[in-house]
């Protein structure tokens, strides 16, 4: 590898159900100026722009970095769109590390966005037939599979939606803000696609998301301590063929062994102070949990049960309030990446984690066979 | 910058049979891309693909053709909603790392699904453009007639380009337009959007292709005459129509300049010129002059599956120089209304 | 912004006709389904079953085709998975009822097929392991649709539980989905 990668800059919009003030174009600067910004860089700055997002036709805007490259500041420079389903955030951000651990760019902007209030998502994903199930239906499933096979008592799907909706009430960007949600209200929501009920689901969001990424003379120059990306990894496998297990991956296995093995890291149960993981089904947390080989086969739950993965417990895990708060599609992969990236730069805020040193982000899409991740430190790798 | 090199290339052979889904047509091409190449499919260190899913009609689309590389046990891999040229291009950073040696790039797009005057007005900002629904052939009619009007090159001057296209197309096997014609036969055909008439317009074409990359004297052992990529970049102009000059295209010789065109002589160009005005700007753009092969295949005037149309053009350009004996050749990729976002890759022999 | 007039909305219906013709495999397998016959491609190379088939190998990627590989599939067999779905009001969704939905494990085919409608059956009821048969559809309605290549729903109205053993969770572990 040519160079190192910093994260120097981070920027996100103040993500909600409808952003009617601002366009597609409006929202994605927002997140690209609050990001060049905190990097004190100016458009002049960036040689080029990555973009990422899900789906064309959930906007209905066939790709739209043609029409953004304006308002992206790319004009006169290269733009790359990304789309790897729902990993597409993170794999988005991989992308950009390439061109500067390469050392083919020095500075490259990378963005992501979704505006479904643009849209209409659960239409895009039925490809406008009668029956579409939307992801919830389409996971629901595996994670029943999960439950059968794991022996999970079912409060644990609940304990998971409760703590990262209380996590998003320490972050200012998250969507929702659910500040009376408790187990009994997640017990007693609505069963959409059992055994998920609502609020153990995802919402629908408009926002984006953006970092700039600088080899290691504009790491080190950085006017903010950077994140260094200790290492990135993205895996695929067939969706669909007999044997396969969706609940327990082996791409996401492979992905992980990947990152950790670029980053030196043994025991990411201890190596790692926290994780920013795509959770956009309460259930996920543990399945990841153990796919990240966090824990062991069958045992996630007992580690989310036990409050390890609360933002006070050892291994806490979506302290933004994560994917079950905010969902922006096309954005939420790189949504964890820059929040592990944060807790990293001690930027976090109130959701910092004491002393984060190195943190997990990660993303996964597709019929659970795509996965980006990366390992980021405040120490230079 | 690591030396990588294309060491094979395939692509569909003509009209894919009526119905074959888009993995269906990557099987056959990614399959021979790799037995070509020589390398174990399960050896390949990264790989990449470019595919459109508003040209298939479904969302996800790209992930049906995932299949097609056989991705069990999982590999890495990456998907650009772009040309398969950019894919190549992501493929090639790759390469730089230096921790793998070998990727595998394909890229596929069924346009006859739908109607593309209609389907591409998407690609338009959707708030001042697209509602207007302006169609591509009347959005590069604009171009044409810019162009005219700034150089004084006539509508015979474009018809001599599509003499020149279809009959270079005779010797291309892939080619779905080719044959003898004469600039003032073709002129007697009616506008289709005035200066633009049917011949100066791409065709509708379906396709698939795929290559594979090697990186260093790996190469040289795989491969008998590999092309080696000496510079490949990329650039984006201003979408809406009315704020640039349309008669030249900025990107196209940023690009150019970036992938250092000008270091050498060019011997042969593959331009993803589908329309016969955009060979003219292109040339201009990337300083070709009357020496330079251009589109010895037919270019995109002859096939046009869009979202390979770019990465068969690197692969025309990979057959010059492991086929033909050429030194020195330069392919071009494009994307967008009015050559909006170009890519320039050259390519040299050992 | 202050001082600026509240944005108004417009809403812009787009409407695109894409002509998708027929896979010739999936045109046989639905020729086959409209005579009342599953049918699946085994792989040369492993051996594996698909169905309905793809026309290839997804890990061997070796092309199958309908003379040589075709097997003939049961029309019953186990549910491996499953969710009673809500279903979500979007545009032109028709569903308004609470239904399941299942992934099953033909006998004879190696992987399940996903997403298939249950019925004839208490929702509290539907467990992994049930087995279940295909309620096919009237013979003259199968047709229309059929030709058209389209999936089992085009031939098979509902999956019905029968009078069967469980098959143990142990047994079908590895072909959950």
């Amino acid at each position: 590898m040519a160079e190192r990668c910093a994260v120097i800059g981070i920027g996100q919009t103040h993500h909600t159900r409808r952003r009617d003030d601002v366009s597609l174009a409006g929202l994605v600067r927002e997140a690209a100026v609050r990001a060049l910004e905190d990097a004190e860089l100016g458009w002049k700055d960036i040689e080029a722009v990555v973009i990422g997002t899900a789906p064309d036709l959930f906007e209905g805007v066939m790709m739209p970095e043609l029409y953004l490259a304006e308002a992206l500041g790319a004009v006169g420079k290269p733009i790359t769109r990304v789309h790897t389903a729902g990993s597409v955030g993170g794999s988005t951000a991989v992308v950009a590390t390439q061109l500067v651990q390469s050392g083919v760019h020095e500075r490259v902007l990378t963005v992501a966005f979704e505006k479904q209030s643009e849209g209409d998502t659960s239409w895009g994903l039925s490809g406008g037939r009668s029956g579409g199930v939307g992801a919830g239906g389409y996971f629901a499933p595996h994670i029943k599979a999960y439950i059968e096979r794991s022996g999970a008592p079912e409060h644990v799907g609940w304990k998971v939606a409760v703590k990262d909706r209380q996590n998003a009430l320490r972050n200012p960007y998250a969507h929702l803000k659910l500040d009376k949600i408790d187990i009994d209200s997640v017990k007693g929501s609505e069963m959409l696609w059992a055994p998920i009920r609502r609020l153990e689901s995802c919402p629908t969001s408009d926002g984006a998301c953006a970092m700039v990424l600088a080899n290691e003379a504009g790491g080190r120059r950085a006017p903010r301590a950077p994140a260094w990306v200790h290492g990135k990894a993205i895996r695929s496998e067939n969706g669909f063929f007999p044997g396969r297990d969706p609940v327990n991956p082996v791409a996401g296995q492979d992905c992980a062994a990947d990152v950790y093995r670029q980053a030196g890291i043994t025991d990411p149960r201890r190596e790692l102070d926290m994780i920013e993981c795509y959770v956009p089904f309460s259930w996920y947390e543990p399945m990841w949990m153990e796919n990240l080989g966090i824990a062991e086969k069958n045992r996630g739950w007992e580690l989310t049960d036990s409050g390890a993965t609360a933002f006070e417990g050892d291994i806490p895990v979506n302290c933004s309030g994560g994917v079950l708060s905010t969902n922006p599609i096309g954005a939420s992969g790189m949504l964890r990446f820059a929040e592990a990236a944060l807790q990293v730069r001690g930027q976090a805020g109130e959701r910092q984690v004491d002393g984060a040193r190195r943190a997990l982000g990660h993303a996964y899409g597709g019929a659970a066979q795509y996965f980006a991740m990366w390992v980021v430190g405040s120490e230079r790798p | 910058m690591r030396d990588v090199a294309i060491v094979s290339f395939s692509q569909l052979r003509g009209d894919p049979e009526g119905g074959v889904p888009e993995v269906l047509m990557l099987v056959p091409v990614v399959l021979e891309a790799i037995e070509k190449s020589g390398v174990p499919r399960k050896q390949i260190g990264f790989t990449c693909s470019g595919s459109c899913d508003y040209l298939t009609g479904a969302p996800f689309a790209f992930v049906q053709n995932l299949a097609a590389t056989g991705a069990w046990p999982p590999i890495s891999e990456s998907h650009l909603e772009m040309d398969g040229a950019w894919a190549l291009q992501e493929a090639w950073v790759r390469l730089q790392h230096g921790d793998i040696d070998t990727a595998l790039v394909f890229a596929s797009g069924r346009p006859s699904n739908s109607d593309l005057r209609e389907v591409l007005c998407l690609q338009l900002d959707p708030y001042y453009l697209m509602p207007l629904w302006p169609d591509y052939i009347s959005l590069a009619a604009l171009q044409a007639q810019a162009l005219l009007a700034r150089t004084g090159h006539t509508e015979k001057d474009l018809a001599e380009i599509v003499v020149r296209a279809r009959r270079a197309a005779l010797s291309n096997p892939n080619a779905e337009i080719s044959g003898e014609f004469t600039a003032s036969e073709l002129l007697q055909a009616p506008y289709v959007s005035s200066p633009l008439r049917a011949h100066d317009c791409p065709p509708i074409s379906d396709g698939a292709a795929a290559m594979v990359l090697v990186a260093g004297d790996r190469a040289r052992d795989l491969c008998e005459r590999p092309a080696w990529i000496r510079g490949i970049d990329h650039r984006i102009d201003a979408q809406y129509p009315g704020v640039r000059d349309l008669s030249v295209s900025p990107s196209a010789r940023l690009a150019g300049e970036h992938a250092g065109v000008g270091r050498g002589p060019v011997e042969v160009a593959e331009l993803a010129a589908a329309f016969s005005h955009e060979e003219l700007i292109l040339r201009e753009a990337l300083g070709l002059g009357d020496e330079v092969l251009v589109n010895p295949s037919g270019g995109a005037l002859c096939s046009n599956p869009m979202v390979a149309t770019g990465l068969i053009r690197i692969g025309e350009a990979f057959r010059q120089i492991h086929e033909q004996g050429r030194e020195r050749v330069l392919a071009h990729a494009s994307s967008g209304p009015c050559l909006q976002q170009n890519l320039v890759c050259v390519l040299e022999a050992d | 912004m202050a001082g600026s007039e509240p944005v108004s909305f417009m809403q812009q219906m787009v409407s695109l006709e894409y002509k998708l013709r027929a896979s010739p495999v999936a045109v046989d397998f639905a020729r086959r389904l409209c005579a009342g016959t599953i049918t699946g491609h085994a792989c040369p190379e492993c051996g594996l079953v698909y169905t309905p088939p793809s026309g290839f190998c997804s890990i061997c990627v070796v092309p199958t085709n309908t003379r040589e590989h075709e097997v003939e599939i049961a029309d019953r067999g186990t549910v491996t998975a499953f969710t009673i779905v809500n279903p979500i009001q979007y545009r032109g969704q028709k569903e308004r009822e609470v239904y399941a939905v299942a992934s099953i494990l033909l006998d004879g085919a190696s992987g399940t097929i996903g997403q298939q409608r249950l019925g004839d059956v208490d929702l509290d009821r539907v467990r992994m392991g049930m087995r279940v048969e295909a309620v096919w559809l009237p013979e003259e309605k199968r047709k229309d649709s059929a030709a058209m290549g389209a999936g089992l729903a085009s031939a098979i109205h509902h999956w019905r539980p029968v009078d069967e053993p469980d098959t143990p969770l142990e047994e079908f572990a590895e072909h959950i989905i």
